[in-house]
């Protein structure tokens, strides 16, 4: 378990920002825990075995306790480092990035389950979406009733969807809570 | 007239009439004429007297009627009275008996009469009575005018033959008779004008093709250097033109077709209708030229405004448009009020002109902002809105053109490359076929020229332009005013002394957005709400510079971007659904600035209507921001603002079923509001104010709402919390709450109204509450009782009276003891300093 280095760190901040934009201000700064306690404490990002955890401070404390061979895991896994060195968001980071979404999508009832198995976002399933989405940018999957179900790439920006047929893909797909169960192995 | 002097001598006085009622039938001139012995005495009038007060009491009431003309005379009636004065002194006082005209002033008698035999004086004064008759009817009624003046000059000419051997007598008369003469003149030459200015306009109208020349020398006196008459020459050429321009399009004749041979019947027609031409150009060069002098400037908008309304088809339009709208941001409020109601009668009435107009004027109005840089008049745009009107009014007519029209910039670039392939063909078509089918093809176009038969194409084509030229000045007045909020946030401290409304044209231009938005080009919608997004957040609030630009705009202002951006989307994009998030970031942060007194409060429950109660669906965390932040406004505004957001929040709570844990005693936290665990009152993203962590304990306070009709809303809202878990599932269906809804908002608007209003009756219904609950409560308990509780009332009140009277004796008390110490001490003081004095004295 480490501190990011620079390179780590621009690469895991660029990637949240195209999903929170201005609000990776609140990722940061957001306190860990409320309370009397006059210094609320903050979150940091810890590089352990190629994956980024979002710990709270005092957890880190803790954890130095543990040799770094049998600690298995800490905080929320929010990605990994490729062999590449890309970084990758994988489905845990969602609670993080939706609560702090920029760009949203709601899905139709209907199309929530194709979603799920692994599916881009066509144009047919789209039951809502934000006004200023421009291709490239990373986009929260709402279903109907604000429950996130996954996140990905926007294809097409919200102007050109109202052109695109049903069939098109509007955004394509990264990470669904669907993967907690057909990838229960590797997470 | 003559007939009673006749018959009754001495004439009786004839009943009290006031001057107007008074007419001189024509009978009565009919008899006079007829029988000329009778009224022979005429000729042995003392005309002189006569004429005097014939002019003294024409000239009275002259000037009331002729401001101007009294203007250039006032030296000369000056003049006069004091001659007459002079004359007055003169008077032997026992002839001086006053005599007393029809009209009720009093004359008198001057030396001149004094020389005259009783019986004269008799006839001089009924005649004078008579003449002050026809003076008076010659005011009162213009038609008479000619009659009036046949009689003036017979008297006239009496005079002059009266006057000589008078003149000799008495050297003081010559100067007033000169004076007199003079004024008559000048009366005259008014008179005549005006009356050949009657009877040429009257030619005119009657015989137009005969008389059409007449037209040159009615110009000529609307030359004229009087400017009376000269505006009279305009407005009776008004008339003129209303009536005689025909219904069709004046196109001179070419040289080639001078030179043909044609029946007199046709040249007389050219001969006609190049002259009326002619006259017309004439006509308006002179309008434009007076339209600079402030003096004509209202007669001149005038006569252009109704010419423009009446035959906005015939040549030389465009002058004409020009001024009109011109004159559209005019200072002067008649003038503008003309134009504009000249320019939306164009618009409404396209029959009448086939729509070029309004093409042209539109695209005036588009110049005229372009050059002004959008600092005119709010009328300028304002006058477009009416343009709407007239188009919704025809698009069930005419279905398949709407829809072109809303595609008009594709419609625009089909139609681009056909134009010149037309024009190919029209070559060949005229290289190849003879003179017969070019001639045939003229007659064709003359025909379109003439005919009012609209050419569907043609109507499209038009109605494309004008929209885009519409667009054109809206989007522009919308940059202009992003451009100068950002410009001036830029100069940061620079001069904050900006005029006092930098963007005038803005809220109209908002406005008819709104009501255009349906024939939006989709390519536009694009850039379109993106500026209404930089203008309603006036750069969004991300720095701290641009924050200053806001104050630039005012909260109804931008609130109404938020709104027009709704209802383009609602207009155009009804297929896909999009959350305008930031529209909602800015009408959050916007509720905290509103001020009851300085915004519009219907504006700002128009955005919470539409962008709250119509949209369908909302993120729970957005909702609860919205339903919190409601119902903290509602605590700090006036009853009316308070009950449309607490409607709307009631809306918002029975569409989003979690945001109901709101209504919970204990903060929800923990799961239901997401990852921020404590309310931000002051974030300014809904999303992240974390509302849902926090409780409603504003509904508490405002139950107890000095307002009947808000605690009962009140009431009601947390009774939805109490019927949570049985009603929960039917009220699930959003169509009955939707509807239950709607129906609560159409009673709302009204009673908020009328709410306004009266604090009168409020106060009048929470006495007579309490009354009643006193009735009730005597229909219930027995005397005794009442009579115990009465007691108990009246010993209360004894006691605090009794209270009163001790409090104050005890204050008088106190004071006079103060009093008491005060004067010790002086009297302390004062002892030493004597004894001082009687030390001094001592030494």
């Amino acid at each position: 378990m480490r501190p990011l280095d620079e390179a780590e760190t621009t690469a895991v901040f660029e990637k949240l920002y195209k999903f929170t934009g201005n609000n990776l201000k609140n990722v940061v700064e957001n306190p860990s825990h409320e309370g009397p306690d006059p210094n609320p404490g903050r979150y940091c990002f810890r590089l352990h075995k190629n994956k980024v955890y979002y710990v709270s401070e005092s957890l880190v404390k803790r954890a130095t306790n543990i040799a770094r061979a049998n600690l298995v895991s800490l905080g929320v896994c929010i990605g990994k480092f490729t062999h590449s060195s890309k970084f990758h968001l994988t489905i845990q980071a969602l609670s993080l990035v939706s609560a702090n979404a920029r760009h949203k999508v709601w899905l139709k009832p209907t199309s929530e389950m194709s979603f799920l198995y692994g599916n881009h976002v066509l144009k047919g399933g789209l039951g809502r979406i934000t006004d200023t989405i421009a291709p490239g940018d990373g986009v929260v999957v709402f279903s109907m009733s604000d429950i996130p179900l996954g996140f990905g790439v926007a294809a097409k920006s919200t102007q050109d969807c109202r052109k695109l047929d049903p069939n098109g893909i509007v955004v394509l797909h990264q990470a669904d809570i669907g993967e907690y169960l057909r990838m229960e192995d590797e997470l | 007239m003559g007939k009673k002097q006749k018959v009754i001598l001495p004439p009786d006085l004839p009943p009290e009439i006031s001057d107007d009622e008074i007419e001189v039938s024509d009978e009565d001139l009919q008899f006079v004429k007829e029988n000329r012995d009778y009224a022979g005495f005429v000729s042995r009038l003392d005309t002189q007297s006569i004429t005097k007060h014939v002019t003294r009491v024409a000239d009275v009431n002259e000037d009331a009627l002729e401001a101007i003309y009294e203007k250039r005379l006032k030296k000369k009636s000056a003049l006069q009275k004091e001659n007459e004065e002079k004359n007055k002194v003169h008077v032997d006082p026992v002839d001086a008996l006053p005599v007393k005209t029809l009209d009720g002033k009093l004359y008198y008698r001057t030396v001149a009469k004094t020389s005259k035999g009783e019986d004269e004086n008799e006839a001089g004064e009924d005649e004078k009575d008579g003449d002050v008759d026809k003076s008076l009817v010659k005011l009162t009624k213009a038609e008479k005018r000619a009659k009036v003046k046949k009689s003036r000059k017979e008297a006239k000419k009496l005079g002059k033959e009266v006057d000589q051997p008078e003149e000799a007598e008495q050297a003081p008369q010559a100067a007033v008779l000169a004076e007199v003469k003079e004024d008559l003149t000048a009366e005259e030459a008014f008179e005549s004008k005006k009356c050949k200015l009657a009877e040429l306009g009257i030619a005119l109208l009657s015989n137009p093709e005969a008389n059409i020349t007449s037209l040159k020398e009615i110009l000529q006196i609307a030359k004229d250097d009087n400017p009376s008459i000269s505006k009279l020459g305009l407005l009776s050429l008004l008339a003129v033109f209303k009536d005689i321009i025909p219904g069709y399009r004046i196109r001179l004749p070419t040289e080639k077709e001078q030179e043909m041979k044609v029946s007199k019947e046709v040249k007389k027609m050219r001969f006609y209708e190049s002259t009326l031409l002619s006259g017309y150009k004439a006509y308006l060069q002179r309008l434009l030229a007076a339209e600079k002098k402030p003096l004509f400037q209202q007669v001149v908008v005038r006569c252009i405004c109704n010419l423009l309304d009446a035959v906005p088809h015939f040549n030389c339009r465009e002058s004409l448009l020009e001024v009109v709208v011109r004159n559209l941001g005019s200072p002067d409020d008649v003038v503008r009020k003309l134009c504009c109601s000249t320019v939306r009668s164009l618009f409404t009435n396209e029959g009448k002109h086939g729509g070029e107009a309004t093409v042209e004027t539109v695209r005036l109005i588009a110049a005229h902002v372009k050059a002004n840089n959008c600092q005119l008049h709010p009328d300028f745009i304002e006058v477009l809105m009416s343009l709407t009107f007239d188009e919704d009014l025809r698009k069930p007519k005419a279905a398949p053109e709407v829809d072109n029209k809303v595609k008009y910039k594709k419609f625009y670039k089909r139609k681009i490359p056909e134009e010149p392939s037309q024009q190919q063909e029209n070559k060949r078509k005229m290289s190849k076929k003879e003179l017969m089918s070019k001639t045939r093809e003229e007659v064709a176009a003359d025909y379109k020229a003439v005919s009012f038969a609209p050419d569907v194409e043609e109507k499209r084509r038009m109605q494309s332009e004008t929209l885009s030229a519409v667009f054109e000045t809206y989007f522009r007045v919308l940059k202009q005013t992003m451009l100068s909020t950002a410009a001036s946030s830029e100069a940061v401290t620079g001069s904050n002394t900006s005029a006092s409304d930098p963007h005038p044209l803005l809220a109209p231009c908002l406005n008819g957005l709104g009501k255009f938005s349906h024939l939006i080009d989709l390519d536009y919608i694009g850039d379109l709400m993106n500026y209404l997004k930089k203008i309603a957040g006036g750069g969004s609030s991300y720095d701290s510079s641009s924050r200053k630009h806001v104050e630039h705009l005012t909260v109804s202002e931008r609130l109404r971007c938020c709104i027009v951006a709704f209802k383009v989307m609602r207009n155009n994009l009804d297929a896909l659904n999009v959350d305008l998030q930031d529209f909602f970031v800015q009408l959050y942060n916007l509720i905290l600035e509103y001020r009851p007194g300085r915004d519009q409060g219907d504006v700002l429950v128009e955005a919470l209507k539409i962008m709250l109660c119509d949209d369908r669906q909302h993120d729970m965390q957005k909702a609860a921001a919205f339903v919190k932040r409601l119902a903290t406004f509602s605590l700090s505004i006036c009853s009316a603002e308070a009950m449309a957001a607490l409607v709307t929040l009631k809306n918002l709570l029975m569409r989003n079923v979690k945001c109901r844990n709101l209504l919970e005693n204990d903060a929800g936290g923990g799961s239901v509001s997401g990852s921020i665990s404590i309310y931000h009152p002051y974030a300014t993203d809904p999303n992240l104010s974390g509302a849902l962590a926090s409780v409603l304990w504003e509904l508490n306070l405002l139950s107890k709402h000095y307002h009947p009709s808000i605690s009962t809303m009140i009431t009601s809202i947390s009774g939805m919390n109490t019927a949570n878990n049985q009603v929960y599932h039917a009220i699930l269906s959003p169509q009955q709450a939707f509807t239950d809804l709607s129906l609560e908002r159409e009673t709302f608007q009204p009673k908020s109204d009328i709410r306004k209003l009266n604090s009168k009756r409020k106060r009048g219904s929470e006495s007579s509450t309490l009354s009643g609950i006193e009735s009730t409560s005597d229909a219930s308990i027995d005397e005794n009782e009442v009579s115990k509780k009465l007691t108990k009332h009246f010993i209360i009140l004894r006691d605090i009276k009794e209270n009163e009277r001790l409090r104050g004796e005890l204050d008088r008390t106190t004071l006079s003891l103060q009093l008491y110490e005060e004067y010790k001490k002086q009297k302390k003081a004062g002892e030493p300093k004597a004894k001082r004095k009687r030390a001094k004295i001592v030494d």
